[in-house]
This record gives structure tokens, C-alpha cells and sequence, in this order.
């Protein structure tokens, strides 16, 4: 298990990766993002982005799912998140875009009141040409490495 | 029609009305946020949240929704640069409602002759008054 005293400042990581179809697009806006250049190819054609994108609360959703499939990779002891000090959506995510992010540790300290540490990182998500699609720094919170007698036989 | 010019520091906007259901909480953190909290109801019960509890970023999505259905087709925006400083402040559960209250911080003139930003702080408030999220989104509206 990966705990809150195991993540250092500097700590690089490499997320999986999500090919983004049309569907895919289509239904997480037709729930959460009904506007017409995240719900109608060709209303999207017509609009400034030149074809339909995907909603940056879908990419943000993305990232997420990668991030979450690292920490299981990692048997890290996540126990959700405070929050975000920004997030921007950097280039238009289309259908068919691969995206693959990264991940670096900027900053860590503990909780003074619980048995949990707090983790601040930057998350990048790229296409597949490399660039950047949107790019947060945000919170983590970890258990921390249990103390007390060991039970290790 | 409200454009960048009609907006002003200070205004406060009230609206959208979302029932959060166990389904879809499951159904969302199934695809994106896959942790024993938002998934499954036995193991949640023996986390610190006491309770099956939406994804973060659900209630940001259901957010968006409210945004959507009741703003976007009365302001005259151009979808958001991002956002800083999002909180994720209470738990959002089962048979909660939301809805979304948001006041204009300031505006931002930038470069481009045809438009400007806005950051727009807005909180999720549910039924019982308290705020679960907070964010300043960075609107782009565009000029009359």
C-alpha cells in the first residue's frame, strides 16, 4: 500500500491512455452539457471550434478515470480530494483524439487533525500530436502509513 | 440577451433545480470515477464518509447542467477558459437537491475586441442550505 508518507515532491507518473469516440461525446453532453458544438455534429461544424468537442467537464472526467486507474496501479490509499486551485482547457478535444496525460507531485504536508496527508499536483492530458489539452493542479488526500505495533509475523 | 457589456460586478444569479439519485451516482462513477465511495453502498458505509457519496466531479457535471439549461441560453457566452479555486465542501448523497447560486467577481477586458472574460464564482447549495461546491469559472462572453 502506497501511503501519504511514500509521495515525494518531483514524483513523475505516467497515466494510461482514452481514445475518445463521437458517442462518447454525444451521450456525456446530452446529460450534463447540452450545447450545440458538444451535442450536434452539425451545429458543431457551423460554431467557432469548426466540428463537434468534447465538454471540458467530460475531458476533466478523463482525466479522473486515468488518475484513478494510476492509483490502483499503485495501491495508493486515496481518500478523495479537497479540491482544485484551477484547471484550464487548453485545445478542443474531438472525437477520435487520443489522450494521455502526466502527473507531478508539487507539494506535500499532513493533516493536523486527521490521520491523512495532502498531496498537490499538477495533471497534464495531451492528444496525440502532444499537446496539451487541459491542465489542472489539484488536491489529493492519502491515509497515512498506519503506526503502532507491528503485526508483520 | 445579456453580452460582456451587460453584466456587472456584483450581480447574483439564482437558478437550476437537480435531484441526485443512487443510480446515477453509480452510473458516473462507474465510468469516471471508479472508488469503493461512489460505487458501491456496503463500502462506503465503512468509509470515512459514512455513506455512498456522488464523484467531485459529478457534481460538477450536474452543475454544468444547471449552468446550461438555465444561463447559457440567456447570456451570451462562448463556453469557460477553466475555473480556479473548486471546492468540494460536503458530501453530495443520495435524494439531495441542488441548485446553484452565482455572483459576477470581476471582468477582464483581454486583447480580443469581440469579447471578454468573466469570472463568475458559484456555489452548489443543497436542500439543507449548505454549500457542497465552490469554483470562479472563467466565462468568455462575447460584445454586443
Amino acid at each position: 500500500m502506497k501511503y501519504w508518507e511514500d509521495f515525494k515532491v518531483g514524483e513523475r507518473i505516467v497515466l494510461g491512455a482514452h481514445a475518445i469516440s463521437e458517442a462518447e461525446i454525444l451521450a456525456f453532453a446530452r446529460k450534463y452539457d447540452p450545447q450545440p458544438f458538444h451535442t450536434d455534429p452539425e451545429a458543431a461544424r457551423r460554431s467557432i471550434f469548426g466540428g463537434l468537442i468534447a465538454s471540458g467537464w467530460h475531458t476533466c472526467a478523463l482525466m479522473m478515470r486515468l488518475s484513478v486507474e494510476a492509483n490502483r496501479r499503485e495501491d495508493a490509499a486515496a481518500t478523495g480530494s479537497p479540491g482544485l486551485d484551477s484547471c484550464r482547457w487548453l485545445k478542443p478535444v474531438r472525437p477520435g483524439d487520443t489522450l494521455t496525460g502526466r502527473s507531478e507531485v508539487l507539494e506535500t504536508w499532513p493533516s493536523r487533525s486527521k490521520p491523512i496527508g495532502f498531496v498537490r499536483r499538477r495533471v497534464d492530458l495531451v492528444n496525440q500530436h502532444g499537446e496539451p489539452v487541459v491542465t489542472i493542479v489539484g488536491l489529493t488526500m492519502y491515509r497515512r502509513r498506519p503506526v503502532g505495533p507491528a503485526v508483520r509475523a | 440577451m445579456k453580452y460582456f457589456e451587460d453584466v456587472a460586478v456584483g450581480d447574483i444569479m439564482r437558478f437550476g433545480r437537480y435531484e441526485v439519485t443512487k443510480e446515477e451516482i453509480v452510473e458516473y462513477a462507474r465510468q469516471f470515477d471508479p472508488q469503493p465511495f461512489h460505487l458501491d453502498e456496503e463500502a462506503a458505509k465503512a468509509s470515512m464518509f459514512g455513506g455512498l457519496i456522488a464523484s467531485g466531479w459529478h457534481t460538477g457535471a450536474m452543475f454544468i447542467r444547471m449552468v446550461v439549461e438555465h444561463m447559457t441560453p440567456v447570456h451570451a457566452t462562448s463556453g469557460a477558459m477553466g475555473f480556479d479555486d473548486l471546492k468540494w465542501l460536503k458530501p453530495v448523497r443520495s435524494g439531495d437537491v441542488l441548485t446553484v447560486e452565482s455572483e459576477v467577481r470581476e471582468k477582464v477586458e483581454g486583447r480580443r475586441p469581440d469579447r471578454g472574460t468573466v469570472k463568475i464564482e458559484s456555489r452548489v447549495i443543497n436542500q439543507h442550505g449548505e454549500v457542497v461546491m465552490s469554483l470562479v469559472s472563467l466565462v468568455i462572453y462575447l460584445r454586443r
